[in-house]
This record gives structure tokens, C-alpha cells and sequence, in this order.
């Protein structure tokens, strides 16, 4: 039994002196039949609303007060039944709503549409962090947004703080 | 370790080695090259971070010390040259090998296999404060710790862990960590069949319970075990499935297993996102006779009558949806009353209120990033990794092994002006111990596929990966890992 032991952490000395090794896996390729804008339009804003600001009498969150990375999660738990193991979903009704909506041809990237969410609704504009070598924030572009006397526009990208 | 199990896994190994017509010195050649090959592959950050990335000027403050923290502190230690590092961390034993809860619950180790002390593995040049931060003000690049002081960064990397609030199960007290002080929990859990594996003291108490419970079973009488799992993320996901198997291991090692009835009481509806996982694992306990109910919350225990209340909740048909042009689907839920001999808790988990309600907190409490850069969505000098970092299905050692090789060369490029080009993949690991000798290795990432690091069939038991949690993990990790290097 000593052997192995000695097998196996010799195994374990000689990782100390390599790195780690591998490229990024970017998933599978998915393409989506409509935009995040439009499934917005032509279904979510039923429920959540023109802007973002949910409906409380339908039990629908707003979906105005969270960036964009915050809503990615949620979208991503919407959409895969729960982030854990065996601990369920924070969103057992939508859950089965989006298997139909997706049914429907209303299926979106987590990602695509919580960056289309907080970019056309989000409210509590603080200060975006900043994307290297992106464009800065954009000003809303839906028509919606623009009017929407609550929306305060994102701060665009600050510089990188202490250098 | 007790000579039964050692005997009892040599046979084992034996007994496959023969069956794949192999010497015993071949197969510790491949379990060996195999734990390599983990340690090193897998589908995240590129190891590309060298010493000429650029360094960091300026005071870099990580929060919390355990695994994540100390690897980190570590690494940055490894690359920059003469950095500044300040780590803030209230417990002395906080990078205890937190993975061996679960066989020291199953009376596999003793505590002091896992018990390490953060001192002996403090990176030369880093300051440890024993303190613990109270108030984060990161508009101003500063914090406040318990003590009353301040301390201001350049660069604050947040690592702290998870709270278990046991505190939220009505009959039970304390909001604790995994090996700080626990007093509170422990006046109810840890005695009358009531245990909890996710703090260290637990699992010393867990064993004895189980012990117990086996000796009831042994001793003819007709007992009940029963295993949660709340509707809280939580860490290692697995944990609470793998001291079930364990406990039906032991019951079958003392040839008691038919006076038991063991059934795990879930909050979701299924054993793993992952579907391959998901069928292997229902396969695994119906092959011993192991019991499950979805959609049960624990919220109650009466440690007098040896009950657990569940919340039960399901879907029912609501009225047509005109929105949705289909019938909506409302909640319904009641509460059910278990008894129980043998409870074993996972309890829910939360952010420490000091971090969820701080400005680098968020609604659901865990840290805010951008799940592949691990930055912070608000503040671009502030990253935040393992269990207190929001991303999904992290919460274990393994993903931390991904995370925090990203968050060092991110924080460089960051500090240099340059995009941040490091990207977790959402990588974690679970090695599911399905009994005394058999692990399935379970990997995967955000694709919700499996991932595995070698070219088996990852829905297998195998002998070789229970070597692996069981020899190679640990080392790795302690030595490996916390050295920034593995």
C-alpha cells in the first residue's frame, strides 16, 4: 500500500513544476432564429413589460434593476433548471414557460439578451466596468428606452483605475 | 485509516486489475499519469501567465484565506515581482482540506488528516491580518476590519467563503463556516442522529452517528436515514449524495444494510444538471436500493421526536395564459413530516450579510462578476473567486483550481491596461464517491456536457478515481494548489 502512496504523490511532486495547460472551451455554437430585440418584443414585454419593469399582478420580475452579467445568470438558470446539483430553480414557473416559449421560436443566448436587457432598460446606471478595447456603453438605442424618464443612462467606460 | 477498508481496497483494486489483465505496478503507473494529466488538462485558463505579462504596482488586499485566497496570493507571489499582498482571514485553519469532510464523516479519516494550518502556507512576503472585514467602501478602494482599522488597495480581491445557516432551519441554530467557531450549530446538530458533513466538527460527529445508526440496524431494528439537500446553491454539490453512498457502504460492510431505509429528500428535481451524470446517478441508487424524493425543502427538525419537516412543493395546471398562449403553471406546496434515526443535514447557504449587503454584494448576496473574467460587474479593480463569487455551479476546490489562475493574469492585464484575455469556462469537478473504492469523476462546464480529462467513459465507477480523491487529491491540493503551481 506504501507503493501506491509513493506512486502517487511522486505523480503529485512532479505537477509542481508544470502548469496548467488547455484552451478556453467556448460551448457549442447555437443559432437563433430571432434577435434578443425581438423576442423581447414579440414575447417577454407581454409579461415583463415595455421597459423592463416587470408585472407584479402576473408575478413577473422586473427585469430593469440588474447589469447584464447578474442577468445572465438568471436567464442561464431560466433556461438549464437550476445552477446546482440537486437544488432546484429560483424560477420553477418560467422554467416551464421558456421550454415552451422555446417551443414557440422565442429562444435567445443568456448572454445576447441579458446585454440587449440592461442596455435598453437598466435604471441604476452606476458605472459599467470597463471593456478593454470594446466601444464605451452605448446611449439605450430602442425607442423605448429613450423616453423612459427613469432611465439614467450608463457611465460610460471608466478608465482603468490604479495602473 | 482503519486496516478493514485498506484490505478492503487493495481487494478491490486487485480485483479489477485482474479483470483488465494488468500488473498492480501498471495500474498505479496509469493512476498515477492520470492524476497528472488532471491536474494539469481540463478547458480553462490558458497557463500563458509569465513573469514578462507585466507586474503590479500598487497594494493588492485579498479577502478570506482559505483555498481560493491563499492559491491566489500564492500564484501572484510566484509572478509579480516584489508585490504588494495584504490577506485578511479570521481563522487559523482556514485552508483545511475542506473535500475530506466527507470521508471523516463516513469514518474513512480522522480530522487531523484534514486539519492544516494557514500559517505554514503563507507565501513569503504576504501579510496575513487575523481580522475579518466588516465594511466595504470601493468607491474609495477601501475596507474596514473588525478591528476598526482601514485598509486601503489598489486592487482587492474578494475570496471569503460561505456562511451555513443552520440558523434557517427551524429547531437549529448558528450561521457558521466549514472550520471557524460553532458553538451555535453545534448545540443540536452532531448529537441524536442529527449531522451535518459541511463543517469539520460535524463530520467527527457524523461518524458517531453513523455508527450508531449502523449498530441499531445491526442490532435488528428497523431504522431511517435520511439525507437534504436545501434550495441554496451550495459547495460541492455532490457531498451530500456521497455521504449517502458511503453510509449505505458501511451498512453493507456490516451486513445490515436490509434494516435500513436511506432516501435523499432533494429541494430540485433532478440528481445532476448534467443529464449523462444525472442517469448514472439514478442508476447507481436504484442498484442499491436507495431512495429519493424531489422537491422537499428542509425547513424544520424536532430533535425530540425525530422529525424532519419538508417543504414539498410541485407544479399544478393554472388557468389559460393569454400572454403565453398556453395554460400557466402555478406553485403549490404542503409540508410533510419525515422521522427520522439518522438526519444528514446540508444546510442552506448564504454570502456573509457583510458582503451581500455591501456595494460589491448583489441581491442574492454573491459577488457580482463577469462569470469568464471574474472582474467585477461595477468595480474594474475588484475580482472575486470561488464559493462567494456568483457564477454558476462553481462552490468547489476544482473550480477554484480553474478560477484563480484567471483572476491572477486578468488582475495583471488589468493593471497594465490591457483586455482582460484569461476566461474561466465554468469548469468544476465532482468526484462522486459511490462507495468505499469507487468514484465517478464527474466533470464538466457551462456547455452542461461533461468534460472529462481522460478518454473513459466519465459516467463510470472506477477504482482509479477513488485513488485519486483518495491519495492524489489531497496532496495536490495542499501542496499543489495553495503553492499557486497546480
Amino acid at each position: 500500500m506504501k507503493k501506491i502512496n509513493i506512486a502517487i504523490l511522486s505523480a503529485a511532486t512532479a505537477l509542481f513544476l508544470v502548469g496548467c495547460g488547455g484552451t478556453p472551451d467556448a460551448g457549442e455554437a447555437i443559432s437563433y432564429s430571432k434577435t434578443p430585440k425581438e423576442v423581447y418584443d414579440q414575447s417577454c414585454k407581454k409579461c415583463h413589460g415595455d421597459k423592463g419593469e416587470g408585472n407584479v399582478k402576473k408575478k413577473s420580475p422586473a427585469l430593469n434593476d440588474r447589469q447584464s452579467q447578474e442577468l445572465e445568470l438568471d436567464l442561464y438558470d431560466v433556461k438549464n433548471g437550476g445552477l446546482n446539483q440537486s437544488s432546484g430553480t429560483d424560477h420553477d414557473v418560467m422554467e416551464h414557460n421558456m421550454q415552451k416559449l422555446i417551443q414557440k421560436g422565442y429562444d435567445y443566448d443568456p448572454k445576447a439578451m441579458a446585454e440587449f436587457l440592461e442596455k435598453s432598460f437598466y435604471k441604476n446606471g452606476v458605472k459599467a466596468a470597463p471593456k478593454v478595447e470594446e466601444t464605451p456603453a452605448e446611449v439605450p438605442t430602442t425607442t423605448e428606452t429613450a423616453t423612459d424618464a427613469n432611465a439614467t443612462v450608463a457611465a460610460p467606460a471608466e478608465e482603468a483605475k490604479p495602473q | 485509516m482503519e486496516h478493514k477498508e485498506l484490505d478492503r481496497m487493495v481487494e478491490i483494486i486487485d480485483h479489477e486489475i485482474k479483470k483488465q489483465g494488468i500488473s498492480r505496478r501498471d495500474a498505479m503507473k496509469m493512476a498515477a499519469a492520470g492524476s497528472a494529466a488532471f491536474m494539469m488538462g481540463g478547458t480553462s485558463a490558458s497557463a500563458a501567465t509569465t513573469a514578462h505579462a507585466g507586474d503590479v504596482k500598487g497594494k493588492i488586499l485579498i479577502v478570506g484565506g482559505g483555498l481560493a485566497g491563499i492559491s491566489t496570493a500564492a500564484r501572484l507571489t510566484n509572478t509579480l515581482s516584489n508585490p504588494d499582498i495584504t490577506v485578511v482571514e479570521p481563522t487559523d485553519t482556514s485552508v483545511s482540506y475542506q473535500p475530506g469532510q466527507t470521508l471523516v464523516g463516513a469514518g474513512l479519516w480522522q480530522k487531523s488528516d484534514i486539519t492544516y494550518q494557514t500559517k505554514d502556507f503563507v507565501p513569503s512576503g504576504v501579510k496575513m491580518i487575523k481580522d475579518k472585514v466588516v465594511e466595504f467602501n470601493p468607491d474609495n478602494n477601501k475596507v474596514k476590519l473588525a478591528s476598526g482599522k482601514e485598509i486601503a488597495y489598489d486592487f482587492m480581491i474578494v475570496a471569503a467563503g460561505v456562511m451555513l445557516d443552520f440558523g434557517k432551519i427551524n429547531g437549529l441554530e448558528g450561521v457558521i463556516t466549514s472550520s471557524g467557531e460553532n458553538s451555535s450549530a453545534r448545540k443540536i446538530v452532531g448529537k441524536n442522529g442529527i449531522s451535518s458533513i459541511y463543517f469539520a466538527d460535524g463530520a467527527v460527529d457524523t461518524w458517531a452517528n453513523m455508527q450508531k445508526f449502523i449498530e441499531d440496524a445491526k442490532g435488528g431494528k428497523k431504522v431511517k436515514g435520511v439525507f437534504t439537500h436545501p434550495n441554496t446553491p451550495i459547495k460541492c454539490g455532490g457531498a451530500p449524495k456521497k455521504i449517502m453512498y458511503l453510509t449505505d457502504a458501511r451498512l453493507r460492510e456490516a451486513g445490515a444494510r436490509e434494516n435500513a431505509d436511506l432516501t435523499f429528500y432533494p429541494n430540485g428535481s433532478k440528481m445532476f444538471g448534467v443529464t449523462e451524470y444525472h442517469n448514472a446517478i439514478t442508476r447507481q441508487f436504484e442498484d442499491r436500493n436507495m431512495q429519493w424524493n424531489y422537491r422537499h425543502n428542509l425547513i424544520s427538525v424536532d430533535s425530540a421526536k425525530k422529525t424532519a419537516t419538508f417543504n414539498r412543493h410541485w407544479k399544478e395546471k393554472g388557468p389559460w395564459d393569454e400572454d403565453l398562449e398556453e395554460y400557466s403553471i402555478v406553485m403549490n406546496s404542503k409540508e410533510v413530516e419525515v422521522p427520522y434515526d439518522f438526519l444528514h443535514i446540508t444546510p442552506p447557504m448564504k454570502a456573509p450579510d457583510e458582503i451581500a449587503k455591501s456595494p460589491i454584494g448583489s441581491a442574492k448576496g454573491w459577488v457580482p462578476v463577469t462569470k469568464e473574467t471574474l472582474q467585477h460587474i461595477k468595480y474594474p479593480n475588484v475580482f472575486s473567486l470561488g464559493d462567494i463569487a456568483a457564477v454558476p455551479m462553481g462552490k468547489t476546490g476544482g473550480s477554484a483550481r480553474k478560477q484563480y489562475k484567471v483572476v491572477v493574469e486578468n488582475l495583471i492585464s488589468q493593471a497594465n491596461g490591457k483586455e482582460l484575455k484569461s476566461k474561466y469556462a465554468g469548469y468544476t469537478v465532482c468526484p462522486l464517491i459511490t462507495s468505499i473504492g469507487t468514484v465517478m469523476l464527474a466533470e464538466f462546464n457551462w456547455t452542461k456536457k461533461p468534460t472529462p480529462s481522460f478518454p473513459f467513459d466519465p459516467t463510470q465507477e472506477r477504482w482509479m478515481w477513488w485513488l485519486l480523491k483518495y491519495y492524489a487529491l489531497k496532496p495536490m491540493t495542499v501542496y499543489g494548489m495553495l503553492s499557486g503551481r497546480a
